[in-house]
């Protein structure tokens, strides 16, 4: 008898915990619609200088990637892109899951006029596992950016 | 009469002074302008040199120390128990210590790597400062050579050692600084001896006059060239300084000869010899060299070791005698043993097939005269590591199957690539199965049918259709019979020959069936599949014949890689680079390949792909890894075997590698291998050594998992017979529920451990 109402209360319990499991299904994060964002999200969309601003504040988890990304950063905002851009795929080759590498290469590419590259650097970034709300809407803005 | 006849000589004597003054004056301007030519650079032909991209060891990596004592090892580091000398390394408990040679912007030093759980936990350098990660130097690898296959690397005056200077001096010019290019004393003591011994035994020759030898004249000793050779060397002294002449002997001097390459110059023979710069050779090393100029061939270290001690030891002795080296000094370096390293290769090339693909990118940039003669520094994407487990693997492989198989195998032939699935970087290609066998190089040349690798095209065809086609839709693998030419009629067969009728498409492609296959290809129509090659890659055309579909298509082992490249990367094309970048013999750069990456296809359709692929791992005919190692890495590919098994070929990727392997005979015969159990062996060989790590991808966010019957490919249930977990893109999953699926929802009983498993299930999501 007792093992009747243990079963139940177990089927209850399952029933309502799964109910709970449908209700908290998580949002689609992945599929932001950068548009529909605040004014200094626009402002990201139209100023591509505020754009890179905001890029070169993107950090990496790694000290090792992150040292090598200063250097880039360094030749790059004295305008040695392609020093800038070597730098940036050496660090790719040690680390393919930082989304600091595919926001700067996205950019880099943006600024040479290579706009294809740019969505696809910034599209492969979104694919990475571990990243941030702010680099999935910064990734966003390359790979929706109207050229 | 007489006055006559002694006038007419007279006339002809004068004739011919006057001639011979005209062709002396000539010849000598010739020479003149030679010299001048030669030493100002314009005919130093410099060969490009290739290096291997260098090794970052970086804090949070994981590694494998097993191959990185390979890498040190094929770097000629040597394990030693006190760490002195740069490249010397000691590795104790999870420390590597190590003596870095250093390049470019790496300063030479001592390291210590300290490795926990396979990962770089921390790097350190010797005074205890952390840093993030350092870099060893690349592996020279090769050079593109001009015809005569000279080869130097041009040092400037600061790199120069003056121990070496003052070695040289001693030993081969004491009076150096006071001759005008020819020593009159030195000739007539070897002249005097010479005589004596009635043939030429002994040089007089000043350096001036060595240099001059050697820029312009053979080794041949006659009298005629001395002579020549000291005119040269008059010249030579009245447009140089002496500082110049000697800086040009220690870079042009005649040092070895390795294979059919001539190393010249003090700058390359201490790498040749020792693995290091000419700046960090010890006293005796720099002493075995000088010893050498005397007799290159007899004072060989390697071939003669006994001999070119003995001359070492002289050497040091004359420094010994002229109150260069202390009594000490002296007796601690003629005890030291001669130690040189491997030659790192002999012929033009240590991996001569890597250096084709090499080839073959930079003749789009450059002049072949300027890759010959202008010292470019070429840094090329190959993984030296990888090189040698692919070359092992190919040789390891072959032996296994002559045992399996016997000597009907014994001409079996083969080619391998390895690339990163993002860059398209190529890490290592090999050629030939016996990859130190140089010649036809079968990467890039041998064009064969490529059998159910093409499948994956055909399929990826369909799922970029995601309103038509999704994993559970149904392929019809029924009998096929399609008209080609008048009353002739194509009718594929399966490879068990067998019909398997109406199948879901994720069966159809982990079981390659050929007549689903052909039937899928025929009804997406030949344009959409020519579109799915254009992206992937492939720049022929699809012919427009039905067994294309089921392999008949030819491709060679690099096309046949680039085409997977796209798939192995989650849609993003990039075409395969073997060069990172060029830098001018000042060290500056000539010219960078950046990645091009474009993305080809939407995530969805490939990661559905993908999905299949995989399948080929956990139950298809590469099953046999640990679910441990799948997940790790990630793993997917495709067997491929062409008719009458003539070619036998295996694709997959692994972490961020993807390899392709082919073996097969070049006259094209029929052989007992199948894509499973030839090139497959091969590459399970390479990447179970190679152990990669994955990123971590997520799903794409359109995808959704439902649990699938394999059979029928309805929607099943976890707890179903024949029932597994399946991709789709929203929208698209099945909705009739399957026979299987009915029956076992109602044999289900419910017991309390699947009513626990449930809540943590629930508890856990």
């Amino acid at each position: 008898m007792a093992f009747k109402y243990l079963l139940i209360f177990f089927l209850s319990l399952s029933f309502i915990m799964g109910c709970a499991s449908v209700a908290q299904k998580k949002p689609d994060i992945y599929e932001i619609k950068v548009e529909e964002f605040s004014s200094s999200v626009k402002l990201l969309l139209s100023d591509i200088n505020f754009l890179k601003e905001e890029i070169l504040k993107v950090n990496a988890k790694r000290p090792s990637i992150q040292r090598i990304i200063s250097e880039a950063d360094s030749l790059w905002l004295k305008g040695d892109v392609v020093g800038a851009n070597l730098e940036l795929e050496r660090a790719l080759r040690i680390s393919k899951d930082e989304s600091a590498l595919y926001l700067r290469l996205a950019h880099l590419r943006l600024e040479q006029e290579l706009y294809k590259e740019s969505k696809a650097f910034a599209a492969r970034g979104l694919l990475n596992d571990r990243i941030s709300s702010w680099e999935i809407l910064l990734l966003n803005i390359y790979t929706k950016k109207q050229i | 009469m007489k006055d006559k006849r002694k006038g007419s000589i007279k006339i002809f004597v004068i004739l011919l002074i006057i001639i011979s003054l005209v062709f002396s004056i000539a010849y000598l301007t010739l020479l003149n302008s030679k010299v001048t030519n030669k030493l100002e650079g314009a005919l130093w032909t410099l060969p490009a040199k290739l290096y291997s991209r260098p090794l970052e060891l970086a804090e949070g990596s994981n590694i494998n120390i097993k191959n990185i004592l390979k890498e040190l090892d094929l770097l000629s580091y040597e394990e030693t128990r006190v760490i002195r000398n740069p490249g010397e390394y000691r590795l104790k408990d999870n420390t590597l210590e190590i003596f870095l040679k250093g390049f470019q912007n790496q300063n030479s030093g001592i390291y210590q790597v300290n490795i926990e759980t396979k990962k770089i936990k921390e790097i350190k350098r010797a005074d205890g400062i952390s840093l993030d990660l350092i870099r060893l130097e690349p592996m020279a690898i090769g050079g593109l050579y001009p015809t005569h296959m000279q080869d130097r690397l041009l040092l400037d005056r600061s790199r120069i050692p003056k121990e070496l200077i003052q070695m040289i001096l001693l030993i081969e010019d004491k009076s150096f600084f006071e001759h005008k290019g020819i020593c009159y004393r030195c000739i007539v003591r070897a002249f005097i001896e010479n005589l004596k011994a009635q043939e030429i035994e002994q040089g007089g020759s000043t350096i001036t006059q060595q240099l001059a030898k050697s820029l312009f004249f053979s080794s041949e000793k006659t009298y005629r060239r001395k002579i020549k050779e000291a005119i040269a060397a008059f010249f030579i002294e009245f447009h140089y300084s002496k500082e110049d002449i000697l800086l040009a002997y220690i870079n042009d001097v005649f040092i070895t000869q390795s294979g059919n390459r001539a190393i010249h110059g003090f700058g390359l023979a201490s790498q040749f010899f020792f693995g290091s710069s000419v700046e960090n050779l010890s006293i005796d090393e720099m002493a075995l060299l000088v010893g050498m100029l005397q007799g290159p061939s007899l004072y060989n270290p390697a071939r003669n070791p006994k001999g070119a001690k003995k001359r070492r030891d002289l050497v040091l002795s004359i420094l010994f005698n002229n109150s260069v080296l202390k009594n000490e000094e002296f007796n601690a370096l003629i005890s030291k043993p001669i130690r040189i390293i491997k030659p790192t290769y002999k012929s033009k090339s240590k991996y001569p097939y890597f250096s084709d693909l090499v080839t073959l990118d930079l003749k789009k940039n450059f002049k072949d005269q300027d890759l010959r003669s202008k010292g470019l520094q070429i840094f090329t994407s190959l993984d030296p590591l990888i090189q040698t487990l692919l070359e092992q693997s190919m040789v390891e492989g072959k032996q296994e199957l002559l045992r399996k198989y016997g000597s009907k195998l014994d001409e079996l032939q083969g080619a391998a690539i390895v690339v990163d699935t993002f860059s398209g970087e190529i890490k290592a290609a090999v050629g030939n199965i016996n990859p130190t066998d140089f010649g036809f190089n079968r990467v890039i040349n041998a064009i064969r049918p490529i059998g159910s690798l093409i499948k994956p095209f055909v399929y990826l065809t369909a799922l970029r259709q995601h309103n038509k086609y999704n994993l559970s839709t149904i392929i019809d693998d029924t009998k096929l019979s399609v008209p080609i030419s008048g009353s002739e009629v194509w009718e594929p067969s399966n490879f068990d020959k067998k019909y398997h009728g109406f199948v879901p498409l994720h069966k159809a492609l982990w079981d390659s069936y050929n007549i689903a296959s052909a039937r899928l290809g025929l009804e997406l129509g030949y344009d959409s599949i020519q579109d799915t090659f254009s992206n992937l890659g492939i720049e022929k055309n699809l012919p427009n014949y039905p067994s294309v579909f089921v392999g008949s298509f030819e491709m060679t082992p690099i096309e046949a890689i680039q085409a997977y490249q796209p798939i192995a990367s989650g849609g993003f094309f990039a075409p395969l680079n073997a060069v990172r970048e060029v830098k001018n013999l000042e060290g500056q750069m000539s010219l960078s390949f950046p990645y091009k990456i474009e993305q080809r296809f939407r995530t969805e359709p490939v990661y559905l792909l993908q999905f299949i692929l995989k399948q080929t791992f956990v139950r298809g005919t590469a099953r046999g890894f640990s679910d441990r190692k799948i997940e790790k890495w990630k793993v997917g590919g495709k067997t491929g075997t062409s008719d009458d098994q003539r070619d036998s070929w295996f694709i997959g990727y692994a972490g961020n590698y993807l390899a392709l392997i082919w073996l097969g005979f070049d006259d094209n015969r029929k052989s007992p291998l199948t894509g499973r159990s030839g090139a497959l062996q091969v590459w399970k060989k390479l990447i179970t050594q190679l152990d990669p790590h994955a990123s971590d991808l997520r799903t794409p966010s359109r995808i959704e998992y439902e649990w699938v019957d394999i059979n029928d490919g309805l929607l099943s249930d976890k707890e179903c017979r024949n029932s597994f977990l399946a991709p789709f893109i929203r929208g698209t999953q099945p909705k009739v529920v399957s026979e299987e699926r009915k029956k076992c929802r109602v044999s289900r009983k419910i017991s309390p451990s699947k009513i626990i498993s449930k809540i943590r299930e629930v508890i856990d999501n």
